[in-house]
């Protein structure tokens, strides 16, 4: 891998239970993100995928700074980010932006688009002299696809897909080296979710963007990505190059995650195998011991409950090597070959 | 790091860049043959949530009206001569109690004042408090209530439990009380106390106003990009929650006028000889079976006041309110 | 045949003028039939069904033509409290967010109990024996211990079980599901795919699946009609429509969407956008966005040609599309 531009470890985000108003005390935590750890390089995009209360928008939101961790470093060419304040903090900001889920909340219905887009040099003057901000902003609806022309109109004239495009230009406007998208393309019909996916690819080549791309969409983040990391339940579960998560998936939570979705062949549906997981998602305040999953898992014995299983290359599979030996946190890891084959001949042309 | 900024820089600005992605295109045209992207026919103007308001308002009767009537009464306390050509304070004992007769048309009252000349100069007064309370309450009761929403812990704690305070006392009661120590006599007392006991209801309504606004991700998006506190808060949140606020000051309004009177009748408030509707009440108050009309017209006055602004204030909340879309 | 829908119109009036939802809808379910009815945002899926149901909001909607015809007779011509007596007993509808769908103030078992009572004039006590037979039918753990719980005490998956429960409880001859699985989890939605599909099976019905998703419709549906500004572009059974998509804009659907079991190229994209529907463009609707478009389809509405004895397309060139 290329040298890491952004690198996580051992990233903790507990938000304390409390009750009382004036005197309050602690009733327990909600574990949202529990030890993660995450490596980016330059160019990259890692995928991150997961169900919804797994902690993957907790971490996009460590990553850029809204929020505080409660234990774990974000180094970010070296240097830990969660420790930065004031200046520092405002510096290191400008290269690490993030693209929103919602078109609709993010972006203020009082604010034309062009004060949108020009907001962050309004925050970061230094990146842009005043006379040349205007330009700038129509550049930018430019290269995001919208008319340069509608600088002066406000966000409801928008269609949601256009909206995104608007929370693009915004993210793009500082020149980061790194954006995190959280669920960008979630909210979007599938004819505009192509374009939006397709424009942020072209961007990423043009701009040597890194991406961290959450999303719970396993088909689009696989599109996307380089690498994906699968969480459940604040932790990461398994992580690899996408061949190696989608085609040689160790951990069974992947598998059932990838043997659920609805695959676009009605051909596949008859010989299709299908994990079914039983019951719900434990909740993050009383977060199962040993292995996270082995409340669904059908494969869990007495060990998993004992010991949680580290995140690491299986040894069943580290002598052998090939694309099963990658990262998975499971006692009992096997391949498993879970998405179909495509017969559907789709894709462009 | 400059380096790399430039290097981007010189990308964008670049010729590859411009119109030549075919989605950028494709959509530019699509958009250009419809002026309105979501919102329908051709030059449209922008519009906001205001625009809309407006144009919701410009048709409500209920708002014309009662904005009419703000409007006379703002006239008329602002140039009260206008078309009252005597002095309220000049007072005939020899035609007490008389009817209306040509040149006062409304007759006089207990003290042989024309009922005409004060009715038109109470408004002076209940304006003027109306105006200068709801002023003082919404300062106050915004800058405190966003403070406590916008960041929250302990600030909102001390602040909900003073509000709790402050909601506990009985307005009237606490005005027999705070007031009567005081011997000014000038409208200035009054504001005061309604101040201090009006802050809490807006500052209650901005703290919800706040904080529904601060959980928009847009606010998140302008945190991310490092905007400071104060920018925050004047650019993406306050904007955006200052309709609930303006609506309830609006009907507040209108609510401290009729105090004002009543705290006057009670004697607490303006006292003679001070020129007030709640004063003119109380002094006609015993004479109700003689002199009837001395009674009728300041208190007619009073209610077509404070209606006005209950419904100017009403009208506002529904021409804001997405909902009714 | 259950139900058909003949050239049913809706169109909704707000403030800045008639917006055209539905315009000339035609489809047919048939007992024990599974139709996924696909569409986007605006194509006037959700409003159909609403319409069907008899809870469309009027004003501002308002239906302005067509028929639908449930079990011989005509929805639209029918009283309203003869429609609310077919509503719940013989056609019932799921929704996508169960949370807003349910009650907070009242337990699930009143509100499953409260179909028995209604309709079936049951007491209290039967009602909520029938209320906890209905919650294992829906797979639902330790159903005469939760019965007495609030909405909010469950999660995602298992309210809209209860949602399911709910529209199954007087075994309708018809469900129509709105979106019944966008806003869960893709483990839980294939719990409650898997589910709604067994009811179905069991039980006879006939089933109206309105979704965006291609994979869900391809995991459990018979046919499909494929919608757009408000009409039926395409309507074939399912295998036909994925082998070779008759239609443009359901070629361009299946083009977009990225793909699970290898990492693509670039997407296709359709461009541009949907139609506003106060102003839906004259001709074929999708002409500004179709790749195929020619003069004739900015002038001349397409008819649902026949493209075999059980497949229609609304394109003036759906020959070129099949070849394609």
């Amino acid at each position: 891998m290329t040298e890491p531009i952004l690198e996580v470890s051992d990233l903790v985000k507990h938000y304390p239970l409390t009750r009382g108003t004036v005197f309050r005390k602690q009733a327990g935590a909600v574990r949202a993100v529990d030890g993660v750890d995450l490596r980016l390089g330059r160019g990259e995009t890692l995928g991150i995928v997961g169900e919804s209360g797994c902690g993957k928008s907790t971490v996009a939101k460590m990553l850029v700074n809204l929020e505080r961790p409660t234990a774990g470093s974000i180094r970010y060419k070296g240097e830990d980010i969660t420790r930065l304040s004031g200046r520092a903090l405002k510096a290191v900001r400008r290269n690490i932006q993030m693209v929103f889920q919602d078109p609709y909340t993010s972006l203020n219905p009082r604010m034309t688009v062009g004060d949108i887009i020009g907001e962050p040099y309004d925050i970061h003057p230094e990146v842009a002299p005043k006379g040349d901000r205007r330009r700038k902003v129509r550049e930018l609806l430019d290269v995001v696809g919208l008319n340069p022309e509608y600088i002066n109109r406000y966000p409801h004239q928008f269609s949601g897909g256009q909206r995104q495009r608007i929370g693009i230009a915004r993210g793009l406007a500082l020149r980061p080296e790194v954006i995190v998208a959280d669920e960008p393309v979630s909210a979007l019909d599938v004819s505009v979710q192509a374009q939006v996916v397709n424009l942020m690819d072209r961007l990423q080549s043009e701009f040597d963007l890194a991406y961290v791309f959450i999303a719970h969409d396993l088909s689009v983040v696989r599109h996307i990505s380089d690498r994906v990391g699968v969480m459940y339940l604040g932790r990461i579960v398994e992580t690899g190059t996408d061949t190696e998560i989608y085609d040689h998936p160790t951990h069974p939570y992947t598998q059932a995650l990838l043997s659920a979705v609805p695959v676009p062949d009605p051909g596949a549906r008859e010989h299709r195998e299908r994990i079914i997981l039983s019951g719900d998602v434990p909740s993050p305040t009383d977060i199962p011991s040993g292995c996270r999953f082995r409340t669904r898992c059908w494969k869990a014995r007495e060990r998993c409950a004992l010991e949680v299983p580290a995140l690491a290359v299986p040894a069943t599979f580290a002598a052998a090597g090939g694309p099963a030996a990658h990262d998975s946190a499971c006692h009992f890891a096997e391949e498993r070959h879970v998405v179909p084959e495509g017969r559907h001949g789709g894709g462009p042309g | 790091m400059p380096n790399q900024y430039h290097e981007a820089e010189r990308a964008i600005a670049g010729t590859g860049m411009g119109g030549t992605m075919d989605l950028g295109v494709d959509e530019a045209e699509t958009l250009g043959k419809r002026p309105g992207p979501d919102g329908g026919g051709p030059q449209e103007p922008p519009r906001s949530l205001w625009s809309d308001a407006w144009r919701d308002l410009r048709r409500n009767p209920v708002f014309i009206v009662s904005a009419l009537v703000i409007c006379f009464l703002v006239l008329i306390s602002l140039w009260p001569s206008a078309i009252a050509s005597g002095s309220p304070l000049t007072c005939d004992l020899s035609k007490a109690q008389q009817g209306s007769q040509s040149g006062h048309p409304f007759g006089f009252d207990g003290q042989g004042c024309d009922v005409y000349t004060r009715t038109v100069y109470g408004a002076r007064t209940s304006v003027a408090v109306g105006v200068l309370a709801t002023l003082g309450v919404t300062v106050l009761g915004s800058v405190l209530g966003a403070l406590a929403g916008f960041f929250g812990g302990v600030w909102d704690s001390v602040l909900s439990r003073i509000t709790d305070v402050f909601f506990a006392i009985p307005v009237v009661l606490g005005g027999l009380v705070l007031l009567s120590v005081i011997t000014s006599n000038t409208i200035w007392p009054v504001i005061g106390f309604i101040v201090l006991l009006g802050w809490p209801q807006i500052s209650r309504i901005a703290r919800g106003a706040v904080i529904t606004a601060k959980q928009n991700d847009y606010v998140q998006a302008a945190r991310a990009l490092g905007a400071s506190h104060s920018r925050l808060v004047l650019r993406h949140i306050a904007p955006n929650a200052v309709a609930p606020v303006i609506v309830v000051a609006t009907i507040a309004l209108g609510t401290y006028i009729a105090l004002e009177a009543t705290l006057s009748y009670l004697g607490v408030g303006l006292k003679p000889p001070s020129v007030s509707w709640g004063i003119d009440i109380s002094a006609a108050s015993p004479y109700i079976r003689n002199a009837p009309h001395a009674l009728l017209w300041p208190s007619g006055a009073l209610a077509i006041t404070v209606l006005a602004f209950i419904m100017l204030g009403d009208a506002v909340r529904d021409a804001l309110d997405p909902k009714l879309r | 045949m259950l139900l058909e829908v003949r050239d049913l119109h809706v169109e909704f009036h707000t403030r800045d003028g008639v917006a055209k939802a539905v315009n000339g809808v035609g489809y047919r379910v048939d007992e024990g039939e599974t139709l996924a009815v696909l569409g986007e945002s605006g194509s006037g899926k959700s409003v159909t069904a609403q319409a069907i149901m008899g809870i469309l909001d009027v004003p501002p909607g308002r239906v302005t033509g067509g028929e639908v015809v449930f079990q011989g007779r005509d929805l639209l011509t029918l009283k309203e409290d003869e429609r609310r007596r077919i509503r719940g007993a013989e056609m019932a509808m799921i929704f996508q967010d169960a949370l807003s769908s349910l009650n907070p103030v009242l337990t699930v078992g009143d509100q499953l109990g409260e179909m028995f009572t209604v309709h079936r004039g049951m007491s209290r006590k039967q009602a909520r024996a029938e209320a906890v037979e209905l919650m294992d039918r829906v797979r639902i753990p330790a159903a005469r211990e939760r019965v007495g719980q609030y909405p909010h005490q469950f999660s995602g998956g298992m309210r809209q079980r209860i949602m399911i429960a709910m529209a199954l409880a007087l075994e309708p001859a018809l469900i129509i599901a709105d979106e019944p699985t966008t806003a869960l989890d893709v483990t839980v939605q294939a719990q409650v795919m898997e589910l709604l599909a067994e009811l179905r099976r069991e039980y006879r019905m006939g089933l109206v699946l309105i979704t965006h998703d291609l994979g869900v419709v391809a995991d459990v549906a018979d046919r499909i009609a494929v919608m757009y500004a408000g009409r039926i572009v395409e309507s074939a059974p399912v295998h036909d429509i994925y082998k070779a998509p008759a239609h443009p804009y359901t070629r361009g659907l299946l083009d977009s969407i990225p793909r699970l079991d290898r990492k693509g190229q670039e997407l296709y994209a359709i461009k541009g956008l949907p139609p506003n529907l106060m102003s839906i463009p004259p001709g074929c609707a999708f002409h500004p966005r179709c790749p195929l478009a020619r003069d004739v389809c900015r002038t001349d509405e397409p008819p649902l040609y026949q493209v075999s004895a059980t497949r229609g397309s609304a394109c003036h060139f759906w020959r070129e599309c099949l070849d394609d």
